[in-house]
């Protein structure tokens, strides 16, 4: 039921998924109709009459000053509106109405921007011991696969360094890219520094050691790690387990192989000599040495999305600071008996318009052509 | 004991002074207290940023050199920090001297529960690799800006179902407040959250993996953004946002401690 539901993955479940699109939809289309809205509010600007300019809490008589002259003063500051020979509206800010749309568009385009990785990204990992080589990385999922890179990735070199008080301070693992057998590329991966290499790119996880089997297989020499095969001829074997003691015969491997389409499986001994060597389907295997050696696990990823994600992180916070600190404000200027009238509004994020209000004003009478 | 410890000690004392003179200010009314409270504030302040000045000149004495932003004891010392920050940048909008009571209580207590319990390390410790990147510096300082701002937010919600003339403002104040400081951490908290997911795209390799910081992180933005959509949009005032201020303050806090001690995930460090 659980896993029915998607519960045990629950941020991956097609509920979840098809949540997020409801949402989206319900975003796109709230954006849209408040676009419209905006844009129609635009259209019908007016110069309101005397009596409702009176009525707006800043607002202020001024005699004797010509209409023309205050007007292009005004005109410095504040972008005009709407305007005629008996009035006019200027307003500053406007941007500050867009940014719900700004907002609410940039999380459309993060949304996307998540989808184009969940479509055309994965996640999956390498693990390279120190000189492996490895052209093809593991997926994560409920059922592995690999894919290949369409290059070769070398790890050169693996270190771990330590603070005095003994904590990890750096793992860095030297890394080639190798593409059509040359090097083209050396870095260092650490922490917080990866590796971007034709769209994927390359995390430093996690490390450790694993025992490594040197095995002697008909002549030839291979090094193997648990559950890794190897096929020689008629011959495919695996290491299946590794044991460090056998009852009291020391280190060995279980060795997996096919006899006939039949699996069979047989011990390898390393101190035991009737145990190191045995004859599999006519080949001659032997175990000639178990080691631990060091591997780096690196995380492999690729996001196309990812630029779209951070196209709309930049959008989103320039909405924001346009929504909330953005001042809209529109002042209007009306020719009147004896001189002019000039208020003041804010449309939104009222706040010191007050201030702002008063030295225009000081500003216009001061003014002297 | 270190130098730094005396001096955030000293600064948490200060702390106590302020809610004392906050008492003193109700008790005898005087305009003298009011101004003394304001100066200790700005005193308190300054030590407060010398003992985390102090504290991070030591780390590069002990040549583990970092911002002292990286465990739990040191995010809570930087969260009272913020506090009072926020306090000073808002002062003119809080003229009442009953949220900024309340608001040193919390930097009093974020101070104390740092220094006192048992189970916060105090000690300077080296940054672990994943927290080596200057993303750290701006992640966590939005975070927690954004989070003293919800604290204010908080208080004035709260403050809305005390009754108690001549102390607690009126009710449309607070209202006010509340949403001048939403307007502040709502922000705050996006540039937190998204901060977060660049860092965490160049350190684990996902922008985003539904670790239960970042979901809840998430939660609590999701509750302030209904905050904002029910105050701007449906027109809500008062009782209502206040106690989805209230809400939203409750989520902040299990973001902050909860997710900490209850979930496990890749903020781990930040117990």
């Amino acid at each position: 039921m659980i896993s029915l539901l998607g519960l045990d993955d629950a941020y991956h479940a097609p509920w979840f998924i098809a949540l997020i699109a409801l949402f989206a939809l319900s975003l796109v289309l709230c954006s849209l109709r408040r676009l419209a809205l905006f844009v129609k509010e635009k259209k019908t600007i007016v110069l309101p009459e005397e009596d409702r300019l009176l009525k707006m809490d800043l607002h202020s008589y001024i005699p004797e000053k010509d209409f023309s002259e205050t007007l292009g003063l005004l005109a410095r500051r504040y972008r005009l509106a709407l305007g005629d020979g008996q009035g006019a509206v200027l307003e500053k800010g406007r941007l500050s109405r867009y940014g719900v749309f700004i907002i609410h568009a940039s999380i459309i385009i993060i949304l996307a921007g998540g989808l184009i990785g969940l479509l055309f990204g994965y996640r999956g990992f390498v693990t390279l011991k120190v000189g492996e080589t490895k052209d093809r990385l593991t997926l994560r999922g409920k059922s592995p696969a690999e894919v290949p890179l369409g290059f070769a990735l070398t790890c050169k070199d693996f270190k771990v360094n330590f603070y005095p008080t003994g904590e990890p301070k750096d793992f860095v693992s030297s890394v080639e890219i190798v593409e059509n057998g040359k090097a083209v590329l050396g870095k260092e991966i650490r922490v917080n520094e990866p590796l971007s290499y034709k769209g994927i790119r390359f995390y430093q996880s996690h490390y450790g050691s694993a025992p490594v089997f040197f095995f002697n297989v008909g002549g030839e020499k291979v090094a193997l790690m648990e559950r890794e095969a190897f096929r020689k001829n008629s011959l495919l074997l695996m290491v299946a387990r590794y044991e460090s003691r056998v009852h009291d015969f020391g280190p060995g491997v279980l060795v997996a192989y096919l006899d006939g389409g039949e699996p069979k499986a047989t011990w390898f001994l390393k101190n035991v000599d009737r145990l190191r060597e045995q004859d599999l389907q006519g080949v001659r295997v032997s175990l000639n040495d178990i080691q631990e050696q060091p591997y780096t696990g690196l995380e492999a990823s690729r996001d196309p999305g990812v630029f779209v994600v951070w196209t709309g992180f930049v959008f989103i916070l320039f909405g924001l600071y346009v929504n909330f600190f953005v001042r809209h404000r529109r002042i209007y200027l009306l020719k009147v008996p004896g001189g002019l009238l000039v208020a003041g509004k804010a449309l939104r994020n009222r706040g010191d318009l007050d201030k702002e209000f008063k030295n225009l004003l000081e500003e216009i009478h001061g003014h002297t052509p | 004991m270190a130098i730094h410890h005396k001096i955030l000690g000293v600064a948490t004392l200060l702390y106590l002074l302020v809610f004392f003179l906050h008492i003193l200010y109700f008790s005898l009314k005087k305009e003298k207290a009011l101004s003394a409270i304001w100066i200790t504030l700005y005193g308190t302040i300054c030590i407060h940023t010398l003992g985390l000045v102090l504290r991070w000149i030591e780390s590069y004495r002990m040549d583990i050199g970092h911002v002292p932003l990286a465990n739990f004891y040191e995010s809570l010392i930087f969260f009272a920090w913020s506090v009072t920050f926020m306090l000073i940048v808002m002062r003119k909008k809080i003229p009442y001297p009953v949220i900024t009571m309340c608001a040193s209580l919390a930097s009093l207590f974020l101070m104390g529960y740092a220094s006192i319990s048992p189970s916060v390390d105090r000690s300077i410790q080296p940054l672990i690799p994943a927290l080596q990147s200057n993303w750290l510096h701006i992640h966590v300082i939005t975070c927690f800006v954004a989070y003293a701002a919800f604290v204010i937010s908080f208080v004035c919600g709260l403050l809305y179902f005390v009754e108690w003339k001549g102390v607690v403002p009126p009710k449309e104040v607070l209202d006010n407040i509340n949403y001048r400081s939403v307007i502040i951490g709502f922000p705050m908290l996006s540039a937190g959250i998204l901060t977060g997911a660049v860092w965490a795209h160049y350190a684990w390799g996902s922008y985003w993996s539904w670790d239960p910081k970042e979901t809840w992180s998430l939660i609590t933005w999701i509750i302030y953004a209904l905050f904002l959509h029910a105050r701007l949009v449906s027109g809500w005032r008062e009782k209502r946002i206040a106690l989805i201020s209230i809400i939203g303050f409750m989520s902040v806090i299990f973001t902050y401690f909860g997710v900490n001690f209850i979930l496990s995930g890749l903020h781990t460090y930040a117990t």
